[in-house]
């Protein structure tokens, strides 16, 4: 039983010369009850773009066609007011750098309360203490409800944001960057924060990162986003240990190894622009193992086990090397 | 920094700068070139005992620094000094002609920031479509016309409908307060209109570009990811944060409401405080000069440290 | 979120190549090519006013107060003098004055605010200090009073205007100043051991010159502003021609009350139009230095739903 499903979900932006970027090209998710999806890419991979897509945050240059399932209802045909009811009650998001996304005039727990005020969820004395519920289950002390944003570090906020985001008991939390700008300590406990409340809350996640090292942290599924496709999606442990697509692989590779065994190994050359249509695969001129068939076909996703897909001609045929 | 520290660093700011305008004012009429200080003894059609009178009032056979002291203690004593023109000491001249400038500066600067912070907001939030094209362009168009073809205009499309002069009807006999009111307020719509469109203008553009950068920060996509509607988010985030740059730039256009105000008087004959600087220009008359800029300039001082202090409250990123 | 990020402290590349060059592209906009063909007509018009006027605007050629006609287009003012003439030929003067006001702001602004952000410390705070008090005290009124002290003439306005009007730029090019300081490329000169004067010249003038172009521009239209202010209040030459003391002395001599607009209106436009220009160019390059303002969150229009047709990588 499904809980998000995004079916062939395609972005445009409009282009100030006139052309378009394809910035999302046909993306499929599935996403169950209690399941943490990472989405791993490097920048202008859509990645952030498919997440504010799901919640129908897009700028108005944007262009999406495809379709977003919340259980049975469909999310993008039902226009700005009707995508505000699910708003906060079914999906929430935190975002990139939440450290801004507090209003810097009124205090934080006014913030909290707003929206569950304005959903109807909890009001008047009964939402303000489940505003001080909340800070505590992101490890907060109760007083920081008083506080102006500014008065709180950066990791401080980022729990305050979270606490936010689940003040409407959402479904499903979409975290774009959630420790991007925070310290590694400060990163390790808000991930932990957050693979914890997915547990106890039963709260999907799906985690937006460029960061390798905290998809393997935090999350159970990845999905890898190059040039606005979903390369390879799988378990975490399969994309770790067995991965199919020679871009996971490449970025596995660059992954600095603590202990230096191996020498970083950097993918040459850059993703390609998404202003004109890509014929075949988009990461061919940057594979290694690209053959002819490359050129001409882009590559459809493959089922190499349950739950693991990898969209690669050659997928499984080439030998991985040792981990 | 604590609150109180705050008033007392914007107080101190003040005073000093009161006390920059000061200095300023007694150095130019003694140093500069034009025989500004001889001329300030040689007041035109005056008895020698009342030349006598001045020159030892402003010292002028002293050295500099001990008429600088006598000029501090003058104006200690609210002595401002005594108008050539009427004889009358400048204090008392220019308290009358603040008291009418006063309702026709603050209605007219009222108007403007509301008008302005109306069309800005309005602009900022269709930004791209043709109300915002419609109103910024307006906005810019009565920013760029000068006080005196706004005035003039007005004049000439009003001919006849409104007092083109003065401040009061000089042939009304005591009459009741209502006629007053109603005369008063007859003679106050043109003055006012042209100073409100003077000052609007730079005002919409002000407030456009404060929520113009407001909605492009990142609570805004917060409130919007909430499911907030769109007023809401405009009412409760985006005008409360573009307030503050908002009135750091209104208090700093302070010198354009000024600017206005004299203009405006000048154009209508309006007995404030503008156009007795104007006549004192006319007629030389030093003291009323030097007197109608400590007035100005000291009021607009005190008015930015009120503005300080406004600011200091809205906004609580300052205390820490 | 805010996808824009200027996480290189490396100098604006547009900027490196030469910051004429990069204001140039800057000025792309409609609104900013309307600015800039405003002004390269005024310009133009000053220069060639003698000969583009087709009347000496020191001899009487018509009567007073005539209404426009075929021979005078707008009309005649209080000495019978065209008026066509009369604003072609002020053009020159106001905009030299202007000019040459802006001249001396920029200098006297750009200097104190270059230091003060360079030099920090003690001299920030002087600095900043005088420019604050400077920045309350009203200006028409000090204009008016040194003015009425010193003497009315055009010299006298164009330095008077000059020295008020660099406050405004001292502290925008300081704060500039001040966040290029900071940047990696010009510590890595200072460990080097380029000199100051060398750092100054070659790293952080270029990276502030768009902003004090646009300063500029924008101080133009407040000192033409300034200068039919002056010689609306009898402080300026009356016997220059320019676009103020024009409207100067169709007011004094009562165009008004004679219902003579055609003696007020084309001055006043032309001030108008010069403003507006000045304005829409200025505003273009702070625009375009500002990335801020590119992005908005809450929009009139929302993004498009594009029904797809059929499914999988062929459908786009």
């Amino acid at each position: 039983m499904s809980l998000l499903e995004v079916r062939d979900l395609n972005v445009w932006f409009d282009l100030p010369d006139g052309g378009e970027l394809h910035a999302v090209q046909g993306v499929d998710l599935t996403l169950h009850a209690g399941q943490r999806l990472g989405l791993v890419g490097e920048s202008g991979s859509g990645k952030t773009t498919t997440g504010l897509a799901m919640i129908g945050l897009l700028p108005s240059s944007a262009s999406v066609g495809g379709e977003v399932r919340l259980a049975d209802t469909e999310l993008l045909t039902l226009g700005e007011k009707g995508f505000n009811a699910y708003r906060w009650r079914d999906i929430a998001m935190v975002f990139q750098g939440a450290m801004n996304a507090f209003d810097p005039v009124k205090k934080i727990g006014s913030q909290i309360f707003e929206a569950m005020d304005y959903h109807g969820v909890a009001s008047g004395n009964a939402a303000r203490t489940r505003v001080h519920e909340l800070l505590g289950l992101v490890g907060m002390p109760t007083n920081a409800a008083d506080k102006y944003p500014h008065e709180m570090s950066g990791g401080m906020r980022q729990r305050a944001a979270i606490a936010m985001a689940l003040s409407c008991e959402p479904k499903v939390l979409i975290a774009d960057e959630p420790t991007t700008a925070l310290d590694v300590m400060v990163q390790a406990q808000i991930l932990q924060l957050l693979t914890r409340l997915c547990d106890d809350l039963g709260l999907s996640m799906i985690l937006v990162t460029h960061d390798l090292a905290v998809v393997a942290q935090a999350c159970d599924t990845g999905a890898v986003m190059y040039a606005g496709q979903i390369v390879e999606i799988g378990p975490m442990e399969a994309l770790y240990h067995e991965p199919d697509h020679p871009y996971t692989r490449a970025l596995f590779a660059a992954t600095p190894d603590l202990y230096g065994d191996h020498p970083v190994a950097s993918i040459a050359g850059s993703p390609p622009h998404l202003n004109r249509p890509i014929v075949g695969c988009a990461f061919r001129d940057r594979c290694p193992d690209a053959i002819e068939v490359c050129v001409r076909e882009r590559p459809v996703p493959q089922v190499m086990a349950v739950g693991h897909l990898a969209a690669c001609h050659r997928a499984g045929e080439i030998a991985r090397p040792a981990s | 920094m604590r609150s109180g520290d705050y008033v007392l660093k914007r107080a101190g700011f003040a005073v000093a700068t009161v006390f920059i305008a000061l200095s300023i004012n007694f150095l130019l009429f003694r140093v500069l070139p034009g025989d500004a200080a001889s001329n300030i003894s040689r007041v035109p059609g005056a008895s020698p005992q009342l030349r006598q009178a001045l020159e030892a009032q402003f010292g002028l056979d002293k050295p500099i620094w001990q008429q600088y002291l006598l000029y501090l203690k003058e104006l200690a004593h609210g002595n401002l000094g005594v108008s050539f023109a009427n004889q009358q000491p400048v204090w008392t001249n220019l308290s009358e002609a603040l008291r009418n400038t006063l309702p026709m500066v603050l209605t007219g600067t009222v108007i403007a920031i509301v008008l302005g912070i109306a069309t800005g907001v309005l602009s900022a939030v269709r930004r791209g479509t043709a109300a915002d094209s419609m109103s910024t362009n307006l906005a810019i168009a009565f920013y760029a016309f000068p006080t005196q073809f706004i005035g003039a205009m007005l004049l000439i499309m009003f001919a006849g409908i409104f007092p083109a002069a003065g401040m009061s009807d000089p042939f009304a006999s005591n009459a009741s307060t209502m006629s007053h009111i109603t005369d008063l307020s007859k003679h106050l719509f043109l003055p006012v209109l042209t100073l409100v469109l003077t000052l609007y203008g730079e005002n919409t553009l002000i407030v456009r570009s404060a929520m113009l950068e407001t909605l492009g920060e990142d609570q805004i996509l917060t409130a919007r990811a909430k499911g907030l509607p769109r007023r809401t988010i405009i009412r409760r985030h985006a005008l409360r944060n573009a307030m503050l740059p908002t009135l750091t730039m209104i208090a700093l256009s302070l010198g354009a409401v000024v600017t206005g105000a004299i203009l405006v008087e000048v154009i209508f004959s309006w007995p404030g405080i503008g156009s007795a600087l104007y006549e004192a220009v006319l007629q030389r008359d030093y003291p009323m000069l030097q007197g109608g800029f400590l007035v100005i300039t000291v009021t607009v001082i005190t008015i930015n440290f009120f503005a300080d202090l406004l600011y200091f409250r809205l906004d609580p990123r300052i205390t820490s | 979120m805010s996808t824009v990020i200027n996480t290189t402290d490396a100098p604006r590349a547009d900027v490196q190549a030469g910051p004429l060059r990069a204001v140039r592209g800057m000025v792309k906009g409609t609104s900013a090519r309307i600015g800039l063909g405003i002004l390269l007509a005024f310009l133009i018009i000053a220069i060639f006013a003698p000969w583009l006027a087709p009347t000496d605007v020191h001899t009487a050629t018509c009567g007073v107060f005539d209404a426009p006609s075929p021979h005078h287009w707008l009309g005649c003012d209080d000495g019978g003098i065209d008026m066509v003439s009369l604003v072609l030929v002020g053009s020159r003067i106001s905009l030299i004055v202007g000019f040459t006001a802006t001249l001396v702001a920029m200098t006297l602004g750009g200097t104190i605010g270059l230091l003060s952000g360079y030099f920090g410390g003690g001299t920030d705070v002087v600095l900043m200090r005088i420019t604050d008090y400077f920045l309350v005290i009203p200006d028409l009124v000090l204009m008016i009073v040194i003015a009425a002290v010193w003497g009315p003439s055009l010299s006298h306005v164009i330095i008077v205007i000059g020295i008020l009007l660099w406050t405004g730029t001292a502290r925008v090019v300081r704060a500039q100043v001040k966040s290029i300081r900071e940047r990696t490329y010009v510590k890595r000169a200072q460990t080097v051991g380029a000199s100051n004067a060398r750092i100054i010249f070659r790293h952080v003038l270029p990276q502030v010159g768009p902003l004090l172009i646009a300063s500029t521009v924008l101080t133009v239209a407040v000192a033409i502003f300034d200068e039919t202010a002056l010689a609306f209040l009898g402080l300026s030459d009356p016997t220059a021609v320019t676009w103020g003391t024009i409207m100067e002395h169709a007011f004094d001599r009562t165009a008004i009350s004679a219902g003579a607009w055609w003696a007020i209106v084309p001055p006043g436009l032309a001030v108008a139009l010069v403003i507006v220009g000045c304005y829409l160019v200025g505003q273009a390059i702070e625009d375009a230095l500002n990335p801020r303002l590119k992005v908005a969150y809450l929009s009139p229009k929302s993004w498009r739903l594009r029904p797809l047709v059929g499914r999988g990588s062929d459908a786009v």
